[in-house]
């Protein structure tokens, strides 16, 4: 895997060099990252998504969340040999791709070796597990960040006292300290992606959008990873510019926008023709991702894991459905959105529980949804014709609402 | 000038052939088989020869169904969905929710009572209630698909299946014989696991049928006990015009014309 890191890196270097974009910028970060958890000569932490990877990164850990590297390895088209392997060693079927896959891969040795595992109960308690196991199997120690469903005062500093406490628990485990300054510092790099991702944000929003594919795929839930440090900001303002550029040149993500539409949780990793399917035949937009928002307020740096812990409570997935309805429902008016994909990844009960809420939530505002059913990971359940029907007649039912030419 | 609407299905395909004023001229459902090309070429055929045309007097083709793709000379493809509802709307005006049984998938389509889908629901992840289930219990039960739809009648037992995975319920059924159950005991037990099934699709999209206009298409609704179960397990009436496998042609066929007339 290192080996596959190091070619990797030189190619999209090299890439970048001839053609900058803000996507080959991102791309090339996130294979750094994999290039320094597979080097074995840098700390890792594996963690679950919720941690604090900022506190992390101040530390000098290299850490990742293991749905990330489920993800990770599904894009690749590699994740077929781990599922089978999770399912090998009794994990269900029906389980979450991501996990299996991360679990798969430990056991056959392809998941960087952590010096600690973080897990946090939000989103999922199926992550705790699944960080939990992965504990087991490299024989590292493990720690349970609890993240409660709502913020009040005591919520906020029992989740604080957790946080100093996990940096201790760090710290004792891989002889690496927090240093004041360092913290300060990358708190306020934190605050500078926050308010870059705003901008970011706030240029998608453009009517035409200028988002386009995957320009922004799985962003808000992955772009946390460099929180904490300069490279986070370099990615954001090569965004904005990017995305500022296009604008001003009159150039939309999607050529002749007709449809905006919003993906909910998470989009599917691996190779599908959907999506350009979806730009080339109804010139729908896929302008916005359910996470690719800023639900928190900037960090105080004078008392950051107050802070820290108010924007892990704050996460649209944690605690009751309502706080997550109210960002979807403020995210459709916002994006001026025509319609919501909600691909209902397999084995997430987080998920697939909402979806009826979802739903009568987007009816309210008269937003029709489509329900999928895939896991986002596992290519192996894939059925691109019955996805593909789904979602043609919902463009088509979307084009045939009152104000729309008819896509029939 | 006449339009061609074809519906390639994964066990039927059927061409609709309709005349400059929408009339249909002709209607045919042949086999699917192994060979798609081949299969529509037959269904086209069967049209002209009934309608005494030749293939170039055809102005306007639309695909539908699930090899909708597939067909050569289409002007456009357009999903069985949006299909089934125009061709409900020409025979059954009026039509509010339509349920349509095809031969992998099933759909409960809810309409604005003029043609137009306002929401739909499909069955998820596998094939269980549709014309391949169907299929497969017939051949379990060692009678004709076409048998299967009446031999229902009498049943008094009410018996519940407890598997609609298509591999399970057929070993049921096989243990149900070998257990010396009546065959039209097993038969209504397999409408209701079905029409149970189809009537949680049909109340995604309404949930309360009661004073809608329902009506079902696809090859499924031949078989009458479906039907009376379907209606049973939703209390109300359901309509079925008298080719219900080629609605899905004809809505083709109907949009084929609205494409090119002003």
């Amino acid at each position: 895997m290192k080996q596959y890191f190091d070619d990797a890196v030189s190619i999209l270097e090299a890439r970048l060099r001839d053609n900058y974009t803000a996507r080959g910028k991102y791309n090339l970060e996130l294979t750094r990252l994999g290039q320094r958890l597979y080097s074995a000569s840098h700390r890792v932490a594996l963690c679950g998504v919720c941690a604090p990877f900022d506190l992390l990164n101040a530390m000098g850990i290299n850490s990742c969340f293991v749905e990330f590297l489920g993800g990770f390895l599904a894009a690749a088209g590699s994740a077929g040999p781990f599922l089978e392997e999770a399912e090998q060693i009794g994990f269900s079927a029906e389980s979450c791709g991501f996990h299996r896959t991360a679990i798969g891969a430990a056991a056959k040795g392809m998941l960087p070796v952590p010096d600690v595992v973080i897990a946090t109960s939000s989103p999922c308690t199926g992550g705790v597990a699944a960080v939990e196991h992965l504990a087991h199997t490299f024989g590292c120690p493990l720690y349970v960040l609890a993240i409660p469903p709502d913020d009040s005062e005591k919520n906020v500093h029992y989740l604080a006292d957790q946080l100093r406490s996990m940096v201790d628990f760090v710290a004792a485990h891989t002889g690496v300290t927090l240093d004041e300054d360092r913290l300060r510092d990358a708190m306020h790099k934190t605050n500078e992606a926050r308010e870059a991702a705003i901008e970011v944000y706030d240029l998608a929003q453009r009517v035409p959008s200028p988002v386009k594919g995957i320009d922004l795929r799985a962003f808000g839930l992955v772009m946390p990873l460099f929180f904490g440090t300069e490279t986070a900001v370099e990615i954001l303002h090569a965004y904005r510019d990017e995305f500022a550029a296009r604008l001003e040149q009159g150039i939309g993500g999607v050529p002749g926008e007709r449809f905006r539409l919003m993906w909910l949780q998470e989009l599917i990793q691996f190779k599908h023709p959907l999506i350009k399917m979806l730009e080339r035949d109804y010139q729908a937009a896929i302008v916005i991702e359910e996470l690719n928002n800023i639900y928190w307020d900037p960090i105080d740096v004078d008392d950051p894991y107050v802070g820290l812990a108010r924007r892990a409570i704050a996460f649209p997935f944690n605690g009751s459905v309502d706080r997550r309805l109210k960002q979807i429902q403020k995210l459709v008016q916002a994006y001026k959105i025509d319609g919501a994909i909600n691909p209902c990844h397999w084995g997430c009960r987080q998920g697939t529980g909402a979806r009826g809420l979802i739903g009568q939530a987007l009816k309210e505002l008269d937003i029709p949804v489509i329900n999928l059913e895939v896991d986002c990971a596992d290519s192996r359940n894939f059925s691109e014709g019955q996805l593909r029907t789904r979602l043609e007649a919902f463009m088509e039912v979307l084009g045939s609402r009152p104000g729309r030419r008819s896509t029939n | 000038m006449y339009y061609l609407g074809v519906d390639l299905g994964s066990l039927s395909c059927d061409a609709v052939l309709l005349d400059h004023d929408g009339q249909i001229m002709a209607a045919s459902v042949v086999p699917t088989g192994a060979r798609n090309r081949e299969a529509i070429a037959r269904a086209t055929q069967a049209v002209l020869d009934m309608a005494r045309i030749s293939e170039a007097e055809i102005k306007v083709t639309v695909s539908t169904g699930y090899g909708r793709d597939r067909v050569d000379g289409r002007l456009a493809a357009v999903t069985e969905i949006t299909c089934h509802a125009r061709g409900a709307q020409a025979l059954l005006p009026g039509t509010q929710v339509l349920i349509d049984i095809g031969g992998q998938d099933s759909k409960a389509i809810r309409l604005d009572g003029e043609g137009r889908v306002l929401e739909f629901a499909m069955n998820d992840k596998c094939a269980a209630g549709t014309g391949r289930f169907l299929e497969a219990m017939a051949r379990a039960l060692q009678v004709d698909i076409e048998e299967l739809c009446e031999l229902d009648q009498g049943a008094a037992k009410n018996l519940i299946l407890s598997s609609m995975c298509t591999v399970f319920a057929e070993s049921e059924v096989v243990s149900l014989i070998a257990d010396g159950v009546e065959v039209n005991e097993i038969v209504a037990g397999l409408n209701r696991a079905i029409a149970s099934r189809i009537a949680a699709l049909v109340k995604r999209v309404a949930p309360d049928v009661s004073g809608l206009k329902v009506a079902m298409s696809g090859g499924v609704a031949h078989n009458h006990g479906v039907v009376r179960a379907l209606s049973s397990a939703l209390d109300t009436e359901i309509s079925v015009p008298l080719q219900p496998d080629t609605v899905g042609a004809l809505g083709a066929a109907l949009v084929a014309r609205e494409r090119v007339l002003p």
